[in-house]
């Protein structure tokens, strides 16, 4: 009997603990969202939050991410269309619908989806290790006791950058994406250009997806990234911890926050997607 | 006849900074070598290329006959099995408890079973007075226990040489004597040539045969502990008695 | 001038970029020259396959049904339009088997245990353990990178097969869920359509995946300076390395093996 008291402890902790985590969570969220109104509503940045900080977080976020976007973003195009060339080989051989039905596929889903996780990651990460470094090496603490609400400092600047920054990079990586697949389909399996670049299959509503999934993803990441940094706890190897979840945490948001879009605008479309 | 430890015309300089010129020193075996002198002027590097985690830029490295300075990393092992180092921050390793950080070079070097090698590590707490934590972790006990930990393990292989970098830094005076007369012990009994760095006084001035004090890249002086005070040297006195004015360049000040 | 700028930078950045792959590079030789003849500590080898399996298992897992699901939910209602429900199945499969399952799997894989392990080890070099290992004649590569660059290796191809099987079951769950394809029918498609060579492919890729996220890990984790930030920054560069690689492995596996 003991045994399963102990499995159910160690459950119920775990449920406790994640549900303590997940309110947090949802409080840096609201602060964020607070935070931003409070700056729109005092004209000229608000207490504390310097005005350069939002455009160095843009260029942060935005500059160096973009050949990482560029490259990753290239090669997965590229991947993704000669499988399916593969696939659609083998079973049809005709490759008339592959550029229209990537390209859906590409702006429903894949171009947001693939741009957020290796955004997750890229930015996750960086924003987690500079703030987790701020809170161990008591930077925080000193703003607070400066008066300065860490919220607005830190986290709202990067908030409304990585939005942005999120969108514009999500462009960019799904007009790469397809830039490449038409040319792997082109010179792997002979694909004539004009036939790959077909948009006659998009509609306002795979647009519509495209846009309410790179601004979920673009908010997501820096609200759970700077969530991990600002719980970093010890010395270096917290901010290696908070790093760790952080990338976890932004990864696995976008996944499931696809999940739910992609479920939602499914059902919403009555299963015409 | 040639020192058991000598460092001929030692130079190393980092990104450019030269910070050590020219240095030479020699230690006799079985003696306690103190290395002191200000913050930064190269005293813990200089027993970092004794056993090569860090390489000199020119001059000449001797332990018992043999030149070791031009050693591939390949080839330190033996010299490093005989040379042992004592950390700064004890650097035990975290994963492990006590015993089984002292039982790891056991395991490596002495071909002891798992077993084995355990129940001899205890043997070596139990030599610093720390066999009843031995099952502990590095992360629950205060640093002067970590210490002697770390000075255990190092002693495992039964080194001829045992280099102590800065031991009793950030230790409570009572800590810091204890730490002082183990490696006394270690020269009278185990017959061990210590070679510490350090800027303690009680301990320079409790323990050591010589001291060498390094200044401005070069070894400064040395002397016996008693003739280093009785010196009429003004920088000698400038930093024994603590004086922040003085004939001493303390770069950066 | 900004272009003068921007090019300095791209400059700067190329040449870093060199300098870590050849660092890797080198890694990589040492790992590979301990292995021959393989002397690994076992004991250091079994506490990292569990380390690295049981913190990965359940995240793994849970991105794995999300992912099926997803496949589901984009090829289901295109396959249901034109009737072709035998083959609903088929598309979320394929493209998990070959793709999503090896790439998401690796992606999560290299966030939890990759930046961890990055994470440990660059706080134990920054602590002066790995000069301690080092001076105790011990040599670092043997001792602490071998064995976790195989765990991580191992770890990673298990969890991709679990990791596929569970995206299937995701893919069937929402495929009954939501799209009214029942159970029976997915199975059958699955067991009709995909082929033995497409989960090959897909484990391929995880062990070369594996081996780029092991080896990027590790090296950031030794080659740290700096304290805390030194930390941050290492964890950070080696899961967008890990990332990076990923992508540019996948496509050469891809076009070679067809």
């Amino acid at each position: 009997m003991s045994y399963f008291r102990t499995r159910i402890e160690a459950i119920g902790g775990a449920v406790l603990g994640t549900s303590r985590a997940a309110l947090e969570l949802w409080l840096v969220y609201v602060g964020t969202i607070a935070g931003i109104v409070r700056g729109f509503s005092r004209r000229h940045g608000g207490r504390g939050r310097p005005k350069g900080e939002l455009v160095r977080q843009l260029h942060a976020i935005g500059n160096r991410s973009l050949v990482f976007i560029i490259v990753t973003l290239g090669f997965i195009g590229m991947v993704m269309t000669y499988q399916a060339c593969l696939q659609l080989g083998r079973v049809t051989g005709d490759y008339s619908q592959v550029g229209s039905q990537f390209l859906r596929l590409l702006i429903s889903d894949f171009g947001p989806t693939l741009s957020g996780m290796m955004l997750a990651t890229r930015v996750g990460a960086g924003i987690a290790a500079e703030i987790g470094s701020m809170k161990v090496t008591e930077q925080i603490d000193a703003l607070r006791m400066s008066g300065v609400l860490p919220i607005d400092y830190l986290i709202v600047p990067r908030f409304i950058a990585c939005v942005v920054m999120t969108l514009m990079l999500t462009v960019l990586g799904s007009m790469v994406m397809y830039a490449a697949g038409g040319l792997t389909a082109q010179y792997s399996f002979g694909v004539n250009p004009s036939t790959f670049y077909d948009l006659s299959f998009v509609r306002g509503r795979h647009l519509v997806l495209f846009v309410v999934k790179a601004l979920a993803y673009g908010a997501a990441i820096p609200v759970v990234a700077g969530f991990c940094g600002l719980r970093a706890r010890g010395s270096s190897e917290g901010v290696g911890w908070a790093t760790t979840a952080a990338v976890i945490g932004s990864s696995f948001a976008v996944i499931v926050l696809d999940f739910i879009i992609s479920a939602v605008a499914l059902f919403l479309a009555d299963g015409d997607l | 006849m040639s020192a058991y430890i000598e460092f001929r015309n030692v130079a190393k300089a980092f990104s450019g900074k030269a910070v050590l010129r020219g240095m030479n020193l020699a230690i006799d075996k079985g003696e306690v070598m103190f290395i002191i002198g200000t913050s930064g002027v190269g005293k813990s590097v200089t027993i970092k290329h004794l056993i090569g985690l860090l390489r000199i830029d020119a001059g000449e490295i001797w332990f018992d006959g043999a030149r070791v300075d031009q050693l591939p990393e390949r080839s330190l092992a033996p010299l490093r099995k005989r040379i042992g180092m004592v950390f700064q921050s004890s650097t035990l390793f975290d994963s492990m408890t006590l015993a089984e950080n002292v039982a790891l070079p056991l395991r490596k070097h002495g071909k002891l079973s798992h077993k084995d090698a355990l129940v001899e590590a205890r043997k070596r707490l139990a030599q610093v007075y720390m066999d009843d934590y031995a099952d502990r972790f590095p992360a629950e006990l205060s640093d002067g226990m970590r210490k002697r930990a770390a000075i255990a393990r190092t002693l495992a292989l039964a080194p001829d040489v045992v280099l102590f970098d800065e031991p009793t830094t950030g230790l409570d005076p009572v800590s810091a004597r204890r730490v002082d007369r183990l490696i006394r012990e270690l020269a009278d009994t185990l017959g061990v040539t210590a070679v510490v760095v350090s800027h303690d006084p009680p301990s320079i001035f409790g323990i050591a045969d010589r001291v060498a004090f390094l200044y401005q890249g070069i070894v400064h002086v040395v002397a016996t502990p008693d003739a280093l005070r009785a010196s009429a040297d003004p920088i000698v006195q400038q930093f024994i008695t603590g004086q922040s004015s003085g004939p001493m360049e303390t770069p950066g000040f | 001038m900004i272009g003068e700028k921007t090019i300095a930078n791209i400059g700067g950045g190329a040449v870093s970029i060199a300098q870590h792959v050849g660092g890797i590079v080198v890694l990589t030789g040492q790992v590979l020259r301990a292995l021959i003849p393989p002397r690994i500590d076992g004991r250091e080898l079994v506490k990292n396959l569990h380390k690295m399996g049981n913190r990965s298992v359940p995240i793994v897992a849970l991105t794995a049904l999300f992912a099926g699901g997803l496949m589901m939910l984009q090829s289901g209602p295109f396959v249901k339009k034109l009737g072709a429900t035998g083959l609903a199945g088929w598309a979320a499969g394929y493209a998990v088997l070959r793709e999503i399952g090896p790439i998401l799997i690796a992606l999560m894989f290299s966030g939890r245990v990759g930046a961890n392990n990055t994470a440990e080890l660059s706080t134990m070099t920054v602590t002066e353990q790995l000069d301690g290992l080092r001076a105790l004649a011990i040599d670092p590569v043997k001792f602490l990178v071998v064995p976790r660059v195989i765990a991580m290796m191992v770890m990673l191809v298990a969890l991709t097969v679990i990791g596929d099987l569970v995206a299937l079951v995701g893919a069937t769950v929402v495929g009954s869920a939501l799209l009214e394809i029942d159970a029976s029918t997915m199975y059958h498609s699955f067991a009709d359509n995909l082929k033995p060579y497409d989960f090959l492919h897909g484990i391929s890729k995880s062990v070369a995946f594996g081996a780029a996220i092991a080896m990027s890990s590790c090296y950031f984790g030794v080659t740290v300076r700096g304290g805390a930030v030194g930390v941050g920054r290492a964890v950070n560069a080696a899961v967008v390395a890990a990332a990076v690689s990923i992508m540019l492995l996948d496509f050469f596996i891809t076009y070679l093996a067809g």
